[in-house]
């Protein structure tokens, strides 16, 4: 039965994601990105490409991030992501392509660049066995950056002692090290690499906080993840990539509109489909006790219907991002791993 | 503001520097302390060397004989090279007058007395014109590395601190140089903190000048230790008037380009391979090679050419030990050729991507 489901819920996926890429292809965002070109423009990529010798990074990536958004940038292992973000800093050298920010190259400006980004990498080291404080201000001191205020703020708030030696941190708290030394300069674009990684759920809350207030305060915020559900939480726009190319750009509220939530619920007995045929809800399926419902709006009424009935099990899901993400990769699995 | 990324590679590296500043020193006041042992007893093996004597006629066959040893039985070696490292025994037994054939060419003749399990040099005797067979060992071509290619008499102050502390301690200070200024970039690679550096506002060209200055610092802390320790040595055994301060001094300070230059090959080998392996690698043959590309430059005027590529060939101590010359040409060519290797190690870094 169980697979039954599991086959039925693919199928409803490929719905959705095709019914997603009729309403917004890649080449709507693209004009889309054309048409905001009104707004401050802080990241612009133009057909960006970055090859390691013959093994692909990103092939073509056509990119806008506006200022104050904070933008989410999804794919998994491999798909691209640190390459992008790292030919940002001017870490790397392109291949083809343009990449500006704030309006100056990328590789060619990137002191200048600097002067205005903080940075999270994927995976970083410290210097070992120095006090946290003494390399943060150490950092702090090649960005000229004079006031540590910022800095302790960030280390109460993360619960980081600034008095511990490096190589005594555990995975987390050097992550919160990472995370601290992207903020303290009062930057005006964050870069962030999976900046989550390693960090506990409270953590990992308090990171949003900061996110949002930065957000609050007009800062621009490009951020990778795998994690699905906290690029939904926090990111106005996402970017999906499949093997170095971009697939597609919207926003998290449209694309949450277009692909619906996903209500699970077993009932004690058997009901009947009709009952559930209400506005908004885009699909239905039964399998005996058990109904599938995707729903895209008027949640409170199916709600209503489905609370007639006597209940023994229930799941909402709004994880039609990470349904529609895998929907991209299931073609080809994850054999990309040699790309970075 | 310059100087961030120096401070730094002195708080996080001070153990490591001062260590060895430490054994610098040791061994800077260490190695005058042999010297008057040593001194004492090559006297008594010189004395030694009178006690055989040879005699080579016109026409007829070579005599060797000797002062005899109660109850010792003798060995002779020869060799057509006063280094005797590749002698043979041409005699065994308890006589202490021998003969043998004459060659043209010429030979060296250790005679040793076996006693019990022992074995004393009695004496070198040699059909060559060398005034004294332990002087022309020590000054094998084979030694030019050590000896700077000088004829040097290890009965003075000036010979033995040239042979056993100028000829070792460049090629021991240089390899640390060496190990410092590669790891100093390659451990930023390694240790997946170029990211976090090059976040900031820091120029690839200024983060390899601050690096290379901190090794230049390092350079000239370790030979001012080295100057302290030597002079302080050498006055402790009070042959200060046979070897004077400014002329220890100005001897090493002729050395600071040449770790410089090392320090910079290093700095670009590391840009380069990105790896420390092969940084120290090829960094350690640079120092290594110009010890053997001289010893070799030095066999034969043929292969004279080799010198020209070892950086040893520019910085002549013993120019300054023995003539009171100092070579500003060379000390200022080296100069530049660090300040190239570095401006290359920045255009290459420059370019190159900054790998996770």
């Amino acid at each position: 039965m169980i697979n039954h489901i599991r086959h039925n819920k693919e199928e409803w996926i490929d719905k959705a994601t095709q019914k997603y890429q009729h309403n917004s292809s890649l080449d709507t965002v693209i004009k889309g990105g054309a048409i905001n070109r009104s707004m401050e423009e802080v990241i612009q990529t133009e057909h960006l490409t970055k090859y390691y010798g013959k093994v692909r990074g990103i092939e073509d990536f056509t990119l806008t991030v506006n200022k104050g958004e904070i933008f989410g940038f999804l794919g998994p292992n491999g798909s691209g992501k640190t390459t992008t973000i790292r030919l940002c800093l001017g870490l790397i050298s392109k291949t083809s392509g343009d990449i500006t920010i704030f309006g100056l190259d990328s590789h060619k400006d990137s002191v200048q660049i600097r002067k205005r980004v903080g940075y999270v990498p994927g995976d970083f080291g410290l210097i070992s066995n120095i006090k946290v404080k003494n390399y943060l201000n150490y950092l702090l001191s090649l960005s000229n950056c004079k006031s540590d205020d910022r800095m302790k703020e960030l280390a109460a708030r993360l619960d980081l002692d600034l008095n511990r030696k490096t190589h005594e941190l555990s995975r987390g708290n050097r992550q919160k090290v990472g995370v601290i030394q992207a903020f303290m300069a009062d930057q005006d674009l964050i870069i962030l690499d999976e900046p989550t990684t390693g960090l506990d759920p409270l953590m990992q809350q308090e990171f949003y906080k900061i996110l949002r207030k930065e957000k609050e305060k007009g800062k621009t915020m490009f951020m990778s993840s795998h994690i699905l559900a906290e690029a939904e939480a926090v990111c106005d726009r996402v970017a999906i990539i499949k093997e170095g190319r971009l697939k597609i750009v919207e926003e998290i509220a449209s694309l949450q509109k277009k692909t619906g939530k996903v209500l699970d619920v077993e009932f004690r007995s058997p009901v009947d489909v009709e009952e559930f045929r209400l506005p908004g809800v885009s699909e239905i399926k039964v399998d005996n006790n058990r109904l599938l419902l995707t729903i895209n709006e008027n949640l409170d009424s199916v709600i209503k219907a489905v609370a007639n009935h006597k209940i023994l099990n229930m799941n909402l899901k709004t994880y039609s991002l990470e349904e529609l993400f895998l929907r991209y990769y299931k073609d080809t699995g994850r054999g990309e791993d040699n790309v970075r | 503001m310059f100087g961030k990324v120096i401070l730094m590679e002195f708080r996080s590296g001070w153990k490591g520097f001062s260590i060895f500043a430490f054994l610098i020193l040791l061994l800077s006041v260490g190695m005058p302390q042999f010297y008057p042992p040593y001194r004492d007893s090559l006297i008594t093996e010189l004395e030694g060397a009178q006690n055989v004597s040879i005699n080579v006629p016109e026409d007829g066959d070579i005599t060797l004989s000797w002062e005899p040893v109660e109850r010792a039985s003798y060995i002779v070696l020869e060799d057509t090279r006063s280094s005797m490292v590749t002698a043979e025994p041409i005699y065994m037994g308890n006589e202490t007058v021998i003969t043998f054939p004459k060659d043209f060419e010429d030979r060296f003749y250790a005679v040793m007395a076996v006693l019990d399990d022992d074995q004393v040099l009695i004496g070198i005797a040699t059909t060559g014109k060398a005034k004294d067979p332990l002087e022309d060992y020590m000054n094998s071509p084979i030694y030019a590395g050590f000896t700077g290619g000088r004829k040097l008499s290890m009965l003075e102050a000036k010979g033995f601190l040239t042979m056993e502390f100028f000829g070792f301690w460049w090629i021991l200070a240089g390899l640390f140089i060496a190990y410092m200024s590669v790891s100093a970039i390659t451990g930023d690679f390694e240790g997946k903190r170029m990211d976090l550096i090059f976040s900031t506002p820091i120029s690839r060209g200024r983060y390899v000048l601050e690096k290379f200055t901190t090794m230049s610092v390092v350079s000239l802390v370790v030979i001012l230790v080295a100057a302290v320790g030597l002079i302080g040595g050498i006055a402790s055994i009070e042959l200060s008037s046979e070897f004077d301060s400014n002329t220890v001094f100005t001897a090493l300070i002729g050395g600071l380009p040449l770790f410089m230059v090392i320090a910079a090959f290093g700095i670009l080998t590391a840009v380069i391979f990105q790896k420390t392996k092969a940084g120290i690698g090829v960094t350690f043959a640079f120092v290594i090679g110009g010890f053997f590309l001289y010893t070799f430059g030095s066999y034969s005027e043929s292969l004279e050419w080799m010198k020209s590529l070892s950086i040893m060939n520019y910085w002549d101590y013993c120019s300054v030990i023995f003539d009171g010359v100092f070579k500003m040409g060379d000390f200022i060519g080296l100069f530049i050729a660090s300040f190239v290797l570095i401006g290359l190690a920045i255009l290459i870094f420059k370019k190159k991507d900054i790998p996770t």
